[in-house]
């Protein structure tokens, strides 16, 4: 997994410098964290209200009917 | 196996989620909807494999997971993109459903390392625990809550140095986009 590379000891990539000057114990206080959570969650929630397409319903329901068909 | 009569409304209810999990990992809504799609059809064909009781999002989502990141080593060497900084690029597209209110947002979190982008949609969005997240991701728990932790700085210091509020080069594309 390229994803894994590196952060199993918590250290900086080359290059990522922002990490640097971070540092790997910096915490966020409760009241950023707390704007960072509400926005990413309205964010998600407006993701998760949206209707479901057409094409997931008529694949399930597509492979309903081809297992009615095998049994 | 025969799977549950129940088995088609627990994966259409599971849609939403993987779609926004998508969404937000690829920063495309189509190409979103074609994950969902393989995801959908690749745990039909692995049934077997899925444990009854067992949570069958976090099964789904692993799925889904492995997927873009397979796609996505696949694009780079498509498009010829070592430093991925076409996946850099990459935004949720606008015009395609979605209002404009969280555009600093998510610009910020498309600038997000991909490992951390996925940790925190997990544990900040998706509900999962950080020992569910870690399986997802198949990491330690440590290295979850590190790219959580992480992930908030980076998008904390992005939007304060952008300031959420400033409306400049947003607002026209607003207008653009409403004109």
């Amino acid at each position: 997994m390229t994803g894994d590379k590196g952060n199993k000891l918590a250290r900086a990539l080359p290059g990522s410098s922002l990490d640097d000057r971070l540092g790997t114990d910096a915490k966020l206080d409760s009241s950023s964290q707390k704007r960072i959570g509400d926005q990413l969650r309205a964010m998600y929630d407006e993701l998760m209200q949206q209707p479901v397409p057409d094409r997931f319903k008529e694949l399930l329901d597509q492979l309903d009917k081809k297992k009615d068909g095998a049994q | 196996m025969t799977p549950e009569p129940d088995l088609r409304e627990a994966l259409l209810a599971a849609v939403p989620g993987l779609r926004a999990f998508a969404i937000s990992l690829s920063g495309q809504v189509d190409r979103a909807d074609d994950l969902v799609q393989d995801t959908l059809l690749r745990a039909l064909s692995n049934l077997h494999r899925f444990e009854p009781g067992t949570n069958l999002n976090a099964w789904l989502f692993t799925i889904l997971r492995n997927l873009f990141h397979s796609e996505y080593r696949k694009r780079r060497r498509e498009v010829e993109d070592p430093d991925g900084s076409f996946a850099s690029r990459l935004k949720i597209q606008p015009e395609q459903g979605s209002h404009l209110d969280f555009e600093d947002f998510r610009e910020a979190l498309s600038q997000l390392p991909s490992d951390q982008r996925e940790a925190l949609l997990l544990v900040g969005a998706s509900g999962f625990s950080y020992e569910e997240a870690a399986s997802i991701c198949g990491c330690a728990i440590g290295t979850i809550k590190s790219r959580v932790n992480r992930a908030r700085l980076r998008l904390a210091a992005t939007l304060n140095v952008d300031d959420m509020d400033d409306l400049g080069p947003d607002s026209m594309t607003r207008a653009a986009l409403q004109g």
